[in-house]
Parts: structure tokens; C-alpha cells; sequence
């Protein structure tokens, strides 16, 4: 039992769900569930085996291969985890709309061919995982119809894109070296100039960019983020812009290798230094783009790709604690934005499609847990010390100050406090200040949008206190890759990587804790008031909406709002339509009228008599 | 371990009494600049007690939750900054005097973090309080920390790539060997010290507690015992921010007394400055942060990075 | 602090933190505020005796009334009170509150405050000087040693008649009782 058995469970789940949907609606639920939950468990059990074999012999004369080692295992984990996350909360989310089981069986596919990249052994049934995850994707996020078929075109298109760069690089390596096998070409490799070397890594870069949004080329996330049904949203946000990442981390580090990576530079730059410079501007921007936002998930869509250049960041540093750094971070943004975006999907689900912060407030009387759950993952996505952001977060400021780059580390930690900045306006418009009438009745989240919500939020904090047993499962895969891994402890770091003690901060937070809350024990009993009895300046405070959301920090956004437009995008929207005129302006010449049409052929015909006159060519 | 244990009560309780009387100590200096006879020195107390004694009321478990989370973090926060003692061995401080109980479990970048707490718990419990004023003061202080954030940020990057360290006691121990911090990187030590009224959210830049504006923002809702709570927290965290400016630029303290007679010296010279001043917009206070103490930051974190780079 | 402070801070240490911390809520009734700003400011400086100005009532103990209270402001009066916390101490300033001063005939001023209100003790004049205002403080403080500034226990006591008296005014409040009243006690009770 190992990768196959996986994907057949994944892929025979996903194609038996829709026809299941079609019977009934109950058991499609169940199975999809059941599925999901397996794909945990087999991940679990089988987590570690590492192999490599042969499934499809023989496919345009090549061979398709499985192989499993610990980066595939950290990926499959991550994966399968937050995909049945999405699919438990998918069951109140989607039920009674239309087409449910063609969600289901999307849903369902993105995962399975998620889990084949990550398992694929050959680049050629890596890149056909991922176009079926590709084109799957497209489906969900143009699911909503309206504004999402648009947003669904322009990841498709941007996807076309990235896939057409990744399969040139793809074939070029096929050219020089006959074959695909990632272990095979990770040998041969070495034969190569470096100018080979770099064509290929940018053309993947491209590809791997432009799926994980990557700053320039992360134009059509926010989109796609904020359209799509917010289950698949934590899906997209969560794991499927990791792909993204996992592509890089593969052709990088295990294809390239490490040796002939770090001998990529010229006089003054390097391929990892634009990488890492990529990943600091992609940290500030879109931060304070983040903080701007309206929309709940569009915020979240932004501070996405912030969250994405801290990773490009930790990673394009190439040693051991920035890749550590990277690769833990990456499962954490996987679970705190997959959180981030459940929550936000819960309060959608029961104001009935509000998500404009400026609509929202006082949530946290009627939905409680949902809040403590989105407090834990935007804790967890600021990096506050005690939730495994933090220690992610840490691993990669380290890198930066003891490689000595104090200006990557400022981008770095300014992003982090402008982080705080979307994060607070995220609860405080969403969950605190005053409760709007039209929602004094609102029931909490259904069981079935809490419990996701509840799990990941344990894992933040689980992780938090106790960071050796994720970065257990990293250190192999840097090993693996070439590099000394890190030596943590259960609770943190030892000395000689610098001091880091996460149990013993928790305990000193507890007791002081427990002290302020035993000297608030020996004060009198506080009065629960109602929220209308509020201070203000002795009036009554008025019915209905007393609560500061519009424009929550304006003097930034005054000073700023000018500078933050996305460049990127208004200049591919720019190309695309210049390229929609130019190709207008072309259409034109099929008027519809034959005499035209024989006009063009003789035209064409005394041209080439005229060129084969003068040239005398065939 | 007892030696240990008794650091772990007393760090905190040293922090509590001298920031209390610090609370103190600027309502006199700022009475007497204004040619005032001024409260008693434990004012602050009589207040707590006070505070104490009434009944408060609250408006849900978060906005109490918001206050104990705010000053447990500030009381942690002081566990890891070194309070004075000469560090003899590197590898375990704690065993040669230094006052800084969990030295060996994080360093600066801890640090920073845990300041996080105080303003995020008061952001947190405010917000429950369904009061505008509150959140026009929450959105003012976190604009007002991201402001100062950046140039202390800058210092903070300097400081630890001039000792290529994260570690806040081998900073204290590096200076005294070598000199103090304010000697080695002083552009830095007088950009942090523009921006410690910031900090410390007294005037100019008390705009996010404005009585007469917003009706003491953050705090508009609280009472009893939990403003009492807030008084301390304040307390604390002036210890905290003082103390580590202390232990950056000017060589920690040989003894606890030799640090808070330097701390003394840091907090008297920040509050005659903010005597005479009045109080200024947010947007002033962004521009200011981002103009001056970035500039000079800015400029001695390039020639740290420049010097050790050749 | 001679000897006998110190029993007494031993014995209450509650009471007399109150006496000593009186922060008073920024409250600007009628003309006497104009007199406040020279108190609590360099000539006169009350920050000595630990009156202080506090920007809301969840955070002040004293409330000062200083000068007419019309109808409309008394609502915010009323509200304002209801809203600081227990123990808390009023002031009447000035001789309107205590019995309508010059406005004894108007038809939009209240002429008896306490009769809306607790008030625990007047500092009369037209205007009372500042210096009248420390006496006030120093009489305020005899009463609270001896616990005979009770206000907000009869305003607790007495909350019915209060709330009858504030609704004769007014006719139907806008604001939940602070209390229940006796009929709602009634109702409580098993």
C-alpha cells in the first residue's frame, strides 16, 4: 500500500461521486466525507515509506513513475488534511444549491490530482496532474457564476500561460537529456552550462509562479480567491497555490540541486537573490494593498500573497533554516488561511452572503466559536508567539539576519505588522463592536462549519507550543535535499541554532495568566451590560449601527491609496486588450462576402508567383 | 532552580513597582514643569486601589479576556530582558546574576513579539466594547505601532547585525566588554529615543488615549477593576520599553541598581520632553516617525551593514 | 502620613482610596464649568488632593454638577450617573442645581436636583470659587470617613421613587431601569 493505492482511492472517490449525487443526495455526502477521511488516514499510515515505481509503462514511450520520499509525504499530508477540512465544511455550504454533485466530483478531483503532483516521479505525469488540477480548479472557482466566470477566466488564462513556460522547460530538459524521470535527470543534469540551467529554471519558475502568486505574476488570485465558493477558496488559498511552491522546492532543490543552484549568479545578482527580492516586495505590497480592502476575502486573497513572499523568501535563501523556515510555513499558512477562509465562509453562510466589512459587526454574540477560531488563525497568520506561525515566521528572520540581510528581515517584519493591521480590521468589522439589528437572531455556525474550524485551530496552537513535531517531519526533507537539517527539540531550538523555548514561554504566559486572572477574582463580580448601554457623551446611544468600520485607518489609506494600485495587473489587463484589438481589427477581414474571399486567394496566388518569379525559391 | 523560581516572581514584581512608580513619577515631573506642587508619588496606587474597589461592568468575555491577556504579556515580556548583572559565562547567564530568568528561551526577536500582546489584547477587549471611540483609538494605535514599528524595526536590525546576534543578553554582554551601544551605533540609539514618547504613548503621542477627543479611546468602556489592571499594564510596559532601551544602547546595568538608575535617567529625560510638548494628529505623528527616526536609522543601519560587509 | 493615616488606611483600605483618588467625570453643565479649568490646572492645582479629570463615566467616582440643569440635560445627567460605577459621590456646584438660582422660575430648568438624582453634598455661590471647591473636597472627604456619602446606596434604595420622580418628567425613559423595580422583583422572586 503506498502512493497508488492513495491515488486510486482519490481518483475512483472523485469520479464515483458524481454518479452517487445522482441517486441520492445523502449518500453522495457520506462518500465524499468517507473519502476524504480515508485519504487522512492512508496518508497517515503510510506517511514516511519511501519508493519508487513504475504504474504506466509506456506512454508516448516514456514511463510514469510513483515515488514517494519525506517532501512528498509533507505535501500528501497537507493536502489530504485540509481537503477534508473543505469537504466537511462543504456540506451545509453548498447543500440545496444547484449542480452539488459536480462540485463534489471538482472538489474531490482537485485534491486527487493534487495529491498525484506531489507523488509524481516523472515530470510528464506531473505536468498532466497538474493541468487536471489546473482545469478542475477552473470549474469550482467559476462556480458561483456572475463576477466568478470572470475571475475563473483570468486564472485559466494566466494558468494556460504558466503551463505553456513550464512545458517548454519540460521539453527542453526531455531534449538534452532523453527522459523525464526526476531522479534520472537529477543526475544528469550536472552536464550542462549554466545558461541551459537557467532558461529551464525560469521557464518552471514561471509556471510554479504563476500558480503559487508569486509577486508579479499573482494578478489573478485576489479574484479567484474572493469569487469562488469559500470552501474551495480555503482549498485554493491552502494547498492549491502550494503546488506552486512544492514545484519550486522540487525543481530547485531536488532536480537542479543544490551545488549547481548556488553557482547561478552573475557579477552582482544571482537566480536566488531576484527570487528572494521577488518574495520581499511580494511581502510589502500586497500587505498594505491587503489593508485597503472592503471585501473579507479579498483581504484575505491579498494578505495570501503576502504570506506567499515570505515563503519565496525563506526558501530562495537556500540554506538549511530558511528552507526549514519555508516548508513549516508553508503547512501553517495552509492551515491558518484554510481556517481564515472557513470562518469567513461560516459568517457568509448565515448573514446570507454578506461579506463586505463595512456591512458586518458584533458577530461574536451570536457566533462565538467561529470567532475564538478566527481569532487563533489571524493570531496565527500575525505570527504572536504561542501558535506555529510564530515559529515559522522566527526561523525565517533568523535566516535573514544571520545571512546578513537586514533589508530583506525589515520587509520581512513590516509586512508582520502591517499583517496585525488587516488581521484586527478583519475580527473588529466582522465580530466586534455593536450587533446590527438584522442580525440580533442569528443562529451559531452548524456543527458540520465548526468542527473544521475547531481542528485547525487546535493545530495552530498544537504546533505553537509544541513546534518539534512538524519540524520532525521537515528536517528529513531538507536532509533529503542537501542540507544540514535543523537541530530542534519538541519545544523549540537548542542554543546553537539561538534560543527559542516555546514551553517554557507558555507556561510563563499561563502563570501570569492565572496571576491577573486570581487578583481579578478578589475584585467585586463585574455587571454584564447590554451593548446599547454605551458611553456616548450621555445620549442613547443609537439603535442599529453605532460601529467605526468605514474607512478603518484612514490616514494610511489617504497617504497610501494613490501608491498601491497593482501595477501588474492593470498592465496585463492593458496587453489583453490591446491584444483584443489588435486581434478585432484582424477579424475584420472576414467580411462574409465571397468576391472578397476569391479577391484574398488571387492576391496570394500573384504573390507567390511574384516571389517565385524574383527568387526563384522552390 | 530556587534561584531561578525566586527570578521568575521577582522580575515581574520589580516591574510592576517601578513602573507604578514610574506612573508616578511623570505626573510630578510634569507638575512641577508646569510649576505645579503635583499628586504624591504613589498616586498611582491610591488610583489601583481605588479602581480596584469599584464595581465594574463588562460587556462580554472578550473585552475582560482583552485586559488579562494584555498585562499577562506585558509581566512575560519582562521575563526576557536581562534587569542588570554581569554576564561571566555565555552559554548559561542565568547561573552568574543576570536578572533575566528565560534568557534561554528567546531572544530579541521574542521580545518584539510578545510587546505584541499588550496593544493586541487592548485591541481585542476595546473592540468588544461596542464603543466607536474605542475603535477609532484602536485604529489609531495600530497605525501609530506600525509607524513606530518601522524606524524601531531599522534599529533593532542594526543592533543585532552590529553584534550578529539575536540574543539579548549576548548584546548586554558584548557592550560590556566593549562599550556601550550608544557609542557604536549612535544614530540608532537617538532614533529610538525620538520615537520612545511614541512607545510609551505619552505626549506628543498620546493621540490614542485623547481624554478630551475620543474619550480616552481604547479605554472609553472600562472601569473598576479592570481599568486598574490597564493602569498597571501601563506601568509595566514603560518598564519594559525603557528597559530595553537600556539594554541596547547603554550596556544593561552591572547591578539592578546601576540599570534602574539608568533607567531612571532614559525615563526623566523622555518625560521633560513630553512636558512641553502638546499633542499631535495621527497623520503628524506618521509623518514625523517615518521622516526623522527612519532617515537616521535608515542611515546607521547602512553603515553598520556597509562596515561589516568590508 | 502621620500615624493615624496609616490605622486608617489599614483598617479601609477601599475608603480611603476613594478620598484621595476622586477623579471626576468631564462633565460640562451650565456656567460653573468655567471654573473648573483654574482648579484643575497650574493655579490652583487639584491633581494635589487627587481630583482629576477623567474622560467617561465608567472611569470616574466623582460627579460634579456645576451650574443649571435644564431638562435636556438632565437625561445625559441621569444617564451619565447611571453609567459610572459603585462607589460614586455627586457634587452639586453653584446655586441652580441646589434650588434653580436665578432660573428659580424657568419653565425648561430643573429647581431640585435631588430630587432626580443622589447628590451627596452642594458647594453653593454664584459662583463658588475655586477655593470653595477644595472645601468641598476636603467636607467630601469627612463624609466619606464617617460613610455618610452614601448617594448611590439610596439611589439604590430608593430607585423606584427615583425612577417615578425622573418620569414625571420626562414620561416614558428611553433606557432600561438600572434596577429592577419593585414589580420585576416580584416577579424574580421564586
Amino acid at each position: 500500500m503506498g502512493a497508488g493505492a492513495i491515488l486510486t482511492v482519490a481518483l475512483a472517490g472523485a469520479g464515483l461521486s458524481y454518479p452517487l449525487g445522482l441517486l441520492s443526495a445523502k449518500v453522495r455526502n457520506v462518500f465524499a466525507t468517507a473519502v476524504s477521511a480515508l485519504l487522512v488516514c492512508l496518508v497517515a499510515a503510510a506517511y514516511g515509506r519511501s519508493g519508487e515505481h513504475v504504474y504506466y509503462s509506456g506512454f508516448l514511450g516514456l514511463d510514469l513513475i510513483l515515488r514517494t520520499d519525506a517532501l512528498a509525504w509533507f505535501f500528501a499530508i497537507t493536502v489530504s488534511l485540509v481537503g477534508c477540512l473543505s469537504v466537511v465544511f462543504s456540506l451545509r455550504y453548498v447543500r440545496g444549491r444547484e449542480k452539488v454533485s459536480f462540485y463534489y466530483f471538482a472538489l474531490l478531483l482537485v485534491n486527487a490530482a493534487m495529491l498525484g503532483i506531489v507523488f509524481s516521479g516523472d515530470l510528464l505525469s506531473f505536468f498532466i496532474f497538474w493541468e487536471v488540477m489546473s482545469w478542475a480548479a477552473y470549474l469550482l472557482i467559476s462556480y458561483n457564476r456572475g463576477r466568478a466566470l470572470y475571475a475563473g477566466l483570468k486564472y485559466i488564462v494566466m494558468s494556460i500561460i504558466g503551463s505553456c513556460a513550464m512545458l517548454v522547460g519540460l521539453l527542453s530538459l526531455y531534449a538534452a537529456h532523453d527522459t523525464l524521470v526526476i531522479s534520472e535527470l537529477a543526475e544528469r543534469i550536472g552536464s550542462r552550462g549554466t545558461g541551459f540551467l537557467l532558461g529551464v529554471l525560469v521557464a518552471f519558475s514561471i509556471g510554479f509562479g504563476i500558480k503559487s502568486a508569486m509577486v508579479p505574476l499573482h494578478t489573478w488570485l485576489p479574484d479567484a480567491h474572493s469569487e469562488a465558493p469559500s470552501p474551495f477558496s480555503a482549498v485554493l488559498s491552502g494547498i492549491l497555490i502550494k503546488m506552486g511552491i512544492y514545484g519550486f522546492v522540487l525543481v530547485m532543490y531536488a532536480l537542479v540541486g543544490l551545488k549547481l543552484l548556488l553557482g547561478l549568479r552573475g557579477a552582482w545578482v544571482s537566480f536566488n537573490s531576484v527570487l528572494c527580492w521577488l518574495g520581499a516586495i511580494g511581502i510589502l505590497i500586497p500587505t498594505f494593498i491587503a489593508v485597503l480592502q472592503t471585501d473579507a476575502k479579498r483581504l484575505l486573497a491579498w494578505s495570501s500573497i503576502g504570506q506567499i513572499g515570505y515563503i519565496i523568501l525563506g526558501m530562495g535563501f537556500a540554506t538549511s533554516l530558511g528552507l526549514t523556515g519555508a516548508l513549516f510555513h508553508t503547512f501553517n499558512h495552509a492551515v491558518f488561511k484554510a481556517l481564515l477562509f472557513l470562518a469567513v465562509g461560516a459568517v457568509e453562510y448565515r448573514t446570507g452572503g454578506v461579506r463586505d466589512l463595512n456591512e458586518l459587526g458584533g458577530l461574536i454574540k451570536r457566533m462565538p466559536v467561529t470567532f475564538a477560531c478566527a481569532l487563533v488563525g489571524g493570531l496565527g497568520l500575525i505570527g504572536v508567539p504561542l501558535t506555529s506561525g510564530f515559529v515559522s515566521k522566527w526561523l525565517i528572520y533568523k535566516t535573514l539576519i544571520a545571512e546578513g540581510h537586514p533589508f530583506l528581515a525589515l520587509a520581512a517584519l513590516v509586512g508582520t505588522w502591517g499583517a496585525i493591521l488587516y488581521v484586527y480590521k478583519l475580527l473588529h468589522n466582522m465580530f466586534l463592536g455593536q450587533l446590527p439589528e438584522k442580525y440580533a437572531h442569528l443562529e451559531a455556525a452548524p456543527f458540520t462549519m465548526r468542527l473544521p474550524l475547531v481542528v485547525c485551530g487546535s493545530i495552530i496552537i498544537l504546533f505553537g507550543i509544541l513546534p518539534g513535531i512538524p519540524l520532525g517531519a521537515v528536517g528529513p526533507i531538507v536532509g533529503s535535499l542537501g542540507l544540514e537539517p535543523v537541530q530542534a527539540t519538541l519545544t523549540g531550538f537548542g542554543p546553537q541554532v539561538g534560543p527559542l523555548n516555546m514551553v517554557s514561554i507558555f507556561a510563563a504566559a499561563a502563570l501570569a495568566v492565572l496571576a491577573v486572572l486570581l487578583v481579578l477574582r478578589a475584585s467585586a463580580a463585574p455587571r454584564r451590560v447590554a451593548q446599547e448601554d454605551s458611553y456616548a457623551a450621555g445620549s442613547p446611544v443609537p439603535a442599529g449601527r453605532y460601529h467605526h468600520t468605514v474607512r478603518f485607518y484612514d490616514p494610511l489609506e489617504g497617504a497610501t491609496i494613490g501608491y498601491l494600485r497593482d501595477w501588474a495587473d492593470e498592465f496585463y489587463t492593458r496587453v489583453a486588450g490591446g491584444a483584443r484589438g489588435g486581434f478585432d481589427g484582424l477579424r475584420r477581414i472576414y467580411t462574409g462576402d465571397v468576391r472578397n474571399y476569391v479577391m484574398y486567394i488571387v492576391c496570394l496566388l500573384a504573390f507567390l508567383i511574384f516571389v517565385q518569379m524574383v527568387w526563384h525559391i522552390w | 532552580m530556587v534561584t531561578r523560581i525566586i527570578q521568575l516572581l521577582l522580575s515581574p514584581l520589580i516591574a510592576l513597582a517601578v513602573g507604578v512608580l514610574f506612573l508616578g513619577l511623570s505626573r510630578k515631573i510634569i507638575a512641577r514643569i508646569h510649576r505645579r506642587y503635583g499628586p504624591p508619588l504613589y498616586q498611582p496606587v491610591i488610583d489601583v486601589i481605588r479602581m480596584m474597589s469599584q464595581r465594574s461592568i463588562s460587556h462580554g468575555s472578550l473585552f475582560e479576556l482583552g485586559v488579562v491577556l494584555a498585562l499577562a504579556g506585558s509581566l512575560v515580556t519582562v521575563l526576557f530582558i536581562p534587569l542588570g548583572g554581569t554576564v561571566i559565562c555565555r552559554q548559561n547567564p542565568l547561573a552568574h546574576g543576570v536578572l533575566c530568568p528565560l534568557s534561554s528561551s528567546g531572544g530579541l526577536l521574542v521580545v518584539m513579539y510578545l510587546m505584541l500582546f499588550g496593544p493586541l489584547g487592548l485591541a481585542l477587549g476595546a473592540g468588544d466594547s461596542a464603543n466607536p471611540n474605542a475603535s477609532i483609538g484602536v485604529s489609531r494605535k495600530l497605525l501609530l505601532a506600525l509607524a513606530y514599528e518601522v524606524p524601531f524595526l531599522l534599529v533593532i536590525l542594526a543592533v543585532m547585525s552590529h553584534y550578529r546576534t539575536i540574543s539579548i543578553t549576548e548584546i548586554v554582554a558584548r557592550q560590556q566588554e566593549s562599550g556601550w551601544g550608544v557609542l557604536s551605533v549612535p544614530l540608532s540609539a537617538v532614533a529610538a529615543f525620538l520615537i520612545l514618547p511614541a512607545m510609551l504613548g505619552i505626549r506628543p503621542f498620546d493621540l490614542v488615549s485623547a481624554p478630551q477627543e475620543i474619550a480616552s479611546g481604547p479605554l472609553a468602556e472600562y472601569g473598576g477593576s479592570y481599568l486598574a489592571l490597564l493602569a498597571v499594564q501601563k506601568g509595566v510596559h514603560l518598564f519594559v520599553v525603557i528597559a530595553l532601551y537600556v539594554d541596547l544602547f547603554l550596556g544593561g546595568g552591572v547591578n539592578l541598581a546601576t540599570f534602574l538608575v539608568k533607567m531612571l535617567v532614559v525615563f526623566v529625560a523622555a518625560e521633560m520632553i513630553a512636558a512641553v510638548l502638546p499633542r499631535i494628529r495621527i497623520e503628524s505623528a506618521v509623518r514625523f516617525c517615518w521622516k526623522w527616526p527612519t532617515a537616521l536609522a535608515l542611515l546607521q543601519m547602512a553603515i553598520t551593514v556597509l562596515s561589516k560587509s568590508v | 502620613m502621620d500615624r493615624n493615616q496609616i490605622t486608617k488606611w489599614l483598617k479601609s483600605p477601599a475608603k480611603m482610596a476613594h478620598k484621595y483618588s476622586l477623579h471626576a467625570v468631564y462633565f460640562c453643565t451650565g456656567c460653573g464649568i468655567i471654573e473648573i479649568p483654574p482648579v484643575i490646572t497650574t493655579r490652583w492645582d487639584a491633581e494635589r488632593f487627587g481630583v482629576l479629570p477623567v474622560a467617561t463615566p465608567r472611569q470616574g467616582n466623582l460627579f460634579m454638577i456645576t451650574g443649571y440643569v435644564s431638562l435636556k440635560t438632565l437625561k445625559a445627567i441621569i444617564r451619565t450617573y447611571e453609567q459610572m460605577p459603585d462607589p460614586k459621590y455627586t457634587v452639586g456646584f453653584g446655586s441652580c442645581p441646589i434650588n434653580g438660582g436665578m432660573y428659580w422660575d424657568s419653565y425648561n430648568t430643573i429647581k431640585h436636583l435631588d430630587r432626580y438624582i443622589p447628590v451627596d453634598g452642594w458647594i453653593a455661590g454664584c459662583m463658588p470659587r475655586p477655593e470653595a471647591v477644595f472645601v468641598g473636597v476636603t467636607h467630601l472627604w469627612t463624609l466619606i470617613d464617617k460613610g455618610k456619602a452614601d448617594g448611590y446606596l439610596r439611589y439604590k434604595r430608593y430607585y423606584a421613587a427615583y425612577r417615578r420622580n425622573q418620569e414625571m418628567l420626562f414620561g416614558e425613559l428611553q433606557w432600561p431601569p438600572l434596577y429592577p423595580t419593585e414589580a420585576e422583583a416580584e416577579e424574580a422572586r421564586p
